[in-house]
């Protein structure tokens, strides 16, 4: 049987146009190392990566506030509050085990069922909420916050499919996602974790067949250890649980009844 | 005036959270305009010290020392690099790596060869300044409560804010329903623990959160939450246009700021320009909302000195980078001995103020007479 489509959280026009940019200039602040010309405004500064710290938490607000902006009623604001705590307690479970992240596979499984919209909103306010409980607010929470949106809005993209292929496609996207996740933050952190002047470290205006390598080798000397342990792991959790949490969040995404519209009208004098 | 500030500043209470926040970044900035050791230490025990006088015994307040581990961490990585792959510095040998050939791929990155003093300190700077900054985030961790900082939200982000304040007090709600879960099932004789345990715990957990969800947007419905046809078509349509005009140009400021070719005008300023707009377009959008706040959080004289004391330190240290950065950034070839400058000196030491004018949080409610690790109170969040 062929659920069909729910929107929680709807992008219209306008808001839909703001994540587009915002998600283009986000990309932007993760990856400015490898694409950033020697003689730019970026490129002489030391301080230059705490311009993209300062800059998005600024963006990730106009975003959320554009969605929040008529596309979220009472009924997505609890759902979001309460899957966001359920992945706030999720969090802190992966500390102890070596990189292991068990708040993606709630993301793909929530998006999935609730749309790309939710599962952007979703990324994001749990990671926010998580920060807040374990004290972890800081420069690092902008970037995951849009990182872990990105993960919940894909997996609102997914193709139609039901059945085994439906949990084989989301335990395959929850690995990838959970390898890119990591590859993005590692991107984040590459300035700021070995400085400018090392062997590994970016330099400006080099192609970025010079750039990739020097990224590539500082990912395998540092966090490869972890990332792909995480991502198996996250495929594994995702194919164990898919069924259950998935009818689950189905059923409660048909008691909400989430597209539905009322509408009001002047009465007419009669 | 002197009456009501004297007051505020004897009388227990929380600080505001902004206040914490903007004296803790101002410390940042300070730290991240040098590079000197002996600097960058008494930022360090300023910050710690502050924190030790003014944390609550809530959760969050043990932050700082977890920041400090990791900023520890950081020195440690940062050295390890250095040393392995970094640019050789002469000077003394320490050690000698042996060197590997890389492929061809990686051509451009040393590995191993001699490891020496000026290298390893070198380093061992940079490290100290980010853990510095790390120490800073920390110290505005653990002193500024976040839920309070929730309640500084902007109105515009009135429906996400709520769904944060829903999971931060939803959260204690899942430990007790974990709980109580599992004792039905042990009643039952049923497996609570292991693998077998875990599943038949998580399921009930999951579908009760979903249930109390739709039960909670059926009360939040019924009370009226939600802001549709409260806002005038025209402000909607302004602040729309404030909005994405700003994301554009924030995104061409962007492009110009990475682009070597593109006027310099094409850079920061446009991206500021941009910024401006959207932060705007988000002010016009949360003005046509009207909302009333539960006790709002003061900003009085504690907070004022408290931000200010802040943002002295970081003025000290930009003046002195400006006019004379020879203290700021000790050479590490040939190896110097840091010199102290008077001014960050005195800068950083202002920063100390707080310690003794910001006022004494509270004491926690329940912690005197309650034992039992009762359920956290969600009070006063919205």
């Amino acid at each position: 049987m062929q659920p069909a489509r729910v929107r929680a959280v709807r992008l219209h026009g306008r808001s839909a146009v703001a994540l587009a940019l915002v998600s283009g200039l986000g990309l932007l602040a993760f990856s400015w190392p490898l694409f950033v010309q020697p003689g730019s405004g970026l490129a002489h500064r030391a301080d230059a990566p705490w311009l993209f710290v300062v800059l998005l938490p600024l963006l990730l607000a106009v975003v959320l506030a554009e969605i929040g902006d008529g596309g979220m009623d009472a009924k997505a604001v609890a759902l979001l509050g309460v899957l966001a705590a359920v992945g706030a307690a999720l969090r802190p479970l992966g500390g102890g085990v070596a990189g292991f992240e068990p708040v993606f596979f709630l993301l793909v499984l929530a998006g999935r069922v609730l749309g790309r919209g939710f599962g952007f909103v979703l990324g994001s306010v749990t990671l926010f909420a998580s920060a807040l409980l374990t004290a972890g607010v800081g420069p690092w929470l902008p970037f995951q916050m849009l990182a872990a949106g990105w993960v919940g809005f894909f997996a609102g993209c997914l193709p139609r499919a039901a059945g085994w292929r439906e949990v084989t496609m989301l335990s395959a996207y929850g690995g990838v996602a959970g390898l890119l996740y990591g590859l993005l933050l590692n991107l984040w952190l590459w300035p700021y974790a070995i400085g400018l002047d090392t062997g590994l470290s970016f330099v400006a205006g080099d192609p970025l067949t010079e750039n990739l390598p020097r990224f590539v080798a500082f990912t395998l000397s540092t966090s490869l250890g972890f990332d792909i342990p995480r991502a198996l792991l996250t495929a594994a959790l995702v194919a164990v649980t898919a069924r259950p949490v998935l009818l689950a969040l189905r059923r409660t995404a048909r008691r909400a009844v989430f597209d539905a519209q009322p509408r009001f009208e002047a009465s007419r004098p009669s | 005036m002197s009456l009501r500030s004297g007051m505020t500043a004897a009388l227990p209470r929380h600080l505001h959270p902004g206040a914490w926040w903007l004296w803790a970044l101002g410390l940042a900035t300070a730290a991240s305009r040098t590079a000197n050791p002996l600097l960058l230490a008494l930022v360090l025990a300023v910050a710690g010290f502050v924190v030790m006088s003014r944390r609550t015994d809530s959760p969050w307040a043990r932050a700082y020392g977890f920041y400090l581990k990791l900023g520890l961490l950081v020195i440690v990585i940062r050295v390890v690099f250095g040393a392995v792959f970094g640019a050789p510095l002469p000077g003394t040998v320490l050690a000698h790596l042996p060197e590997v050939g890389l492929p061809e791929w990686a051509a451009g990155v040393r590995l191993g060869g001699d490891v020496t003093v000026e290298m390893v300190m070198a380093a061992g700077y940079d490290g100290l300044q980010l853990a510095t900054l790390l120490a800073c985030i920390g110290a505005a961790n653990a002193l500024a409560n976040p839920k309070r900082l929730l309640r500084a939200m902007p109105g515009a982000l009135y429906e996400v804010g709520v769904a944060v304040v829903v999971a931060l007090s939803f959260s204690p709600q899942l430990v007790t329903a974990v709980s109580r879960i599992r004792a039905a099932r042990r009643l039952r004789g049923r497996p609570d623990r292991g693998l077998r345990g875990l599943r038949g715990v998580a399921m009930p957990v999951l579908q009760d959160a979903l249930e109390r969800s739709v039960e909670l947007a059926a009360a939040m419905d019924s009370r009226g939450f939600g802001r549709d046809g409260s806002a005038p078509a025209s402000t909607r349509r302004v602040s729309g246009v404030l909005t994405l005009t700003g994301l554009l140009g924030a995104a061409a400021g962007s492009y110009g700021l990475l682009d070597a070719t593109s006027p310099a005008l094409l850079g920061l300023p446009l991206l500021a320009v941009g910024c401006l707009l959207a932060v705007l377009g988000l002010v016009v959008g949360g003005r046509t909302a009207s909302r009333s706040r539960y006790r709002p959080d003061p900003w009085a004289a504690a907070e004022w000195i408290t931000a200010a004391s802040g943002v002295a330190a970081a003025v000290a240290m930009i003046v002195t980078a400006v006019t004379d950065d020879s203290g700021l950034f000790p050479s590490t070839s040939p190896l110097v001995v840091p010199p102290l400058p008077l001014v960050p000196l005195v800068g950083v030491l202002i920063a100390l103020l707080p310690a003794w004018l910001s006022p004494v949080a509270p004491a926690a409610r329940t912690g005197a007479v309650r034992r039992d690790p009762a359920p956290e109170r969600i009070e006063e969040t919205v």
